[in-house]
């Protein structure tokens, strides 16, 4: 069985309450690396630019 | 001033990923998906921001991106609703998404988008503004809301051509010619008749028991344009109409049967992608990682279909919006068996597929109580009985890749105690019948067209058993798993198994008419002639110089009908080595009598 989890510190920074002019101060922060990380996740998932879980169902 | 300290992360606590793998209770998980992805959006945009920085101001997509930039920046502050709409907004997901990646792949993103896109936030929000936004096929796009027509003209270069928009926040300006209402600037929800020069994206408002969904049925963005199949464009009002009576229906079924589900949709879904299918009789849905929010169908046949899709997609947004948090899996190169796709899945697929599958079963447990009539129920129980013991099934093989990570492992095991809830649940003893035998035909076929025995030892094994030997014995992991095995194409027979409980009334015809393209053993075993279909299939195999894959499958079906035999289970578990071994041999060859040796 499968350990209950604690609370999940996730890879998106929460910028929710920053002002969009704000943004380039945490250039070289958690931000950047944040950014670096969903590159590498884009790359290794190999994402496409289109199309992902079609399902087809032919009938008649 | 170092602000890298304040920055935190998006928390998931423990409640809301308990929520989201049960699929119980969980709106306030859904919000807080909803609010990573607009942090996501941020970032995603601030990557951009951050490539416009270096690059020639006086590159006209350049200067709108910064514009639009400084727009936003005022909509954000000002009008924060406002902001919070456009950030949500799938199209906005779609346009970031494709220009990280066309960044890392030495492109440059679509910098004039985010004009349009802020102008479209801020007539959302009454908020003043000029800006220069291009025109592309004689209109101006405002994502979410509709299109401008202005022009056909366009630039004598080839480049896009641009226009001044000028809001004063109750009128917009598009150039000197164009002056509309900013009241005006809405979706088009089919209650006036839309007219030159704006064109509202075409969206339906449904209300149910109290429940209302607003949701846009979009075609007019190219960054929804994002599936396998073409967006179904230039729908007329007549079929716009359709389209939206369609989604009220399917959302009426959600509401009185399904509340569950009906609830978070209508707060988590914000765009359906009408498509335009190969076939009219195919239905294609699907969902992107990339547009949060969005759901993709053809034209769905019936409103329980429609609401079906509506779960079965809205489980994949929720679990693409977790995977944008915490990693669930790891990369393996290992590909298996979902009992709901033709080709090989990696593990990251195959939970993909069975979360979607987890909402499927809580879908059809209770809709095979809500229909009335006999196809439609006997449809209801058959989907309730084929996929509800694959959710244990995909798990196990889940954990059997060694591709989960913790999180992944906690997520797995919720999942499969939550479809162990239904496993008691009685099913008449027919639908169960259709349900196996479909079940068992995908198995089959998969088995034959994925699965590669060593090339070796089949020999081998086909050397003994001419020899008169005695079996050896093989070693199943000499099996690998292979994409292109066998291409064997569409199944006659396969497709009337499943029309005989997807559409009853017409399995009968066919079946009754006897027109349909299918082989004599075929067309027994589907009459329950099972031990004519079973020497039927035999003697193709038998007596055929080429590979009958589908014979063999048919062979393995007729044998499951028939009372339980070693040959019946022999021809389940082995089939695979069986076709390969009997290929060696050739023509002359009994395949029930090398069933039996394998013993």
């Amino acid at each position: 069985m499968a350990t209950p989890l604690q609370n999940i510190e996730t890879f998106i920074p929460d910028l929710r309450d920053v002002p969009l002019d704000q943004l380039a101060k945490y250039g070289t922060s958690p931000l950047a690396h944040s950014i670096t990380l969903y590159r590498e996740r884009l790359k290794k998932n190999g994402m496409p630019l289109n199309n992902f879980n079609a399902r087809i169902r032919k009938l008649g | 001033m170092n602000r890298a300290a304040a920055l935190k992360t998006h928390r998931l606590p423990e409640t809301a990923f308990i929520a989201l793998a049960t699929g119980r209770k969980d709106s306030d998980a859904i919000r807080l998906l909803r609010e990573a992805q607009q942090s996501k959006h941020t970032m995603l945009l601030h990557a951009i921001a951050e490539a416009a920085g270096d690059a020639d101001p006086a590159n006209p997509a350049i200067a709108a991106f910064r514009a639009g930039y400084e727009l936003l920046t005022r909509v954000q502050v000002t009008k924060p609703a406002a902001w919070t709409w456009l950030l949500s907004l799938p199209h906005l997901g779609g346009w970031a998404n494709d220009g990280l990646i066309r960044l890392d792949q030495g492109m440059s993103p679509d910098f004039a988008y985010l004009a349009c896109a802020a102008a479209s936030g801020a007539v959302r929000g009454s908020v003043p503004f000029e800006l220069d936004v291009p025109i592309h096929d004689g209109h101006v796009l405002l994502p979410g809301l509709g299109r401008i027509a202005v022009s056909r003209e366009t630039s004598a270069s080839g480049e896009p051509a641009w226009i001044r928009l000028s809001c004063d926040g109750s009128q917009l300006a598009a150039g000197d010619r164009v002056v509309l209402p900013r009241a005006t600037l809405m979706p088009d929800y089919g209650l006036a008749k839309p007219g030159p020069p704006w064109h509202g994206t075409p969206a339906a408002r449904v209300i149910a028991d109290g429940l209302s969904w607003d949701v846009l049925l979009a075609t007019d963005d190219s960054y929804l344009d994002r599936y396998k199949l073409p967006m179904a464009v230039g729908l007329d009002a007549d079929q716009l109409e359709r389209w939206r009576k369609r989604v009220r229906s399917a959302f009426e079924v959600l509401v009185s049967q399904h509340r569950w589900a009906a609830d978070p949709i209508a707060d988590g879904v914000a765009v359906i992608v009408p498509l335009a299918p190969n076939s009219e009789t195919d239905l294609i849905t699907a969902t992107s990682p990339a547009a949060f929010g969005a759901i993709a169908t053809s034209w769905p046949p019936d409103p329980v279909t429609l609401a079906e899709t509506f779960v079965h997609e809205f489980q994949h947004i929720k679990l693409c919006g977790l995977l944008d948090l915490v990693s669930l899996t790891e990369s393996g190169e290992e590909s298996v068996y979902a009992p709901w796709r033709h080709d090989p899945r990696p593990a990251s697929g195959l939970l993909q597929g069975v979360y979607a599958h987890l909402g499927i079963v809580r879908f059809w447990a209770a809709q095979r109580h809500a229909e009335s009539r006999p196809d439609d129920i006997l449809r209801a129980e058959v989907q309730f009985a084929r996929w509800r013991p694959t959710i244990t099934t995909a798990v196990d093989t889940l954990r059997r890749t060694g591709c989960l990570t913790p999180e992944g492992e906690r997520f797995t095991e919720l999942m499969r105690a939550e479809g162990q809830r239904f496993a008691d649940e009685p099913v008449p003893d027919e639908a169960l019948k259709i349900a196996r035998e479909v079940s068992l035909d995908h198995w089959l076929n998969w088995q034959i067209q994925h699965m590669a025995a060593d090339a070796a030892a089949t020999a081998s094994l086909a050397d003994a058993y001419r020899a008169g030997e005695p079996c050896p014995g093989y070693d199943p992991s000499g099996i690998r798993i292979r994409k292109d095995v066998l291409d064997i194409g569409p199944n006659a027979r396969s497709r009337l198994l499943n029309m005989k409980y997807l559409e009853p009334a017409r399995y009968r015809e066919l079946i009754g008419d006897g027109t349909f393209p299918l082989t004599k053993p075929d067309r027994l075993l589907l009459n329950q002639a099972t031990e004519a279909a079973a020497r039927g299939y035999r003697d193709l195999i038998g007596e055929s110089a080429d590979p009958q894959p589908e014979a063999w499958v048919g062979l393995a079906l007729a044998l499951y009908q028939l009372p339980a035999s070693p040959l019946a289970d022999a021809f389940a578990s082995r089939l695979p080595v069986l076709f390969a071994v009997h290929g060696c041999l050739g023509a002359g060859y009994d395949p029930l009598d090398l069933a039996g040796w394998f013993g």
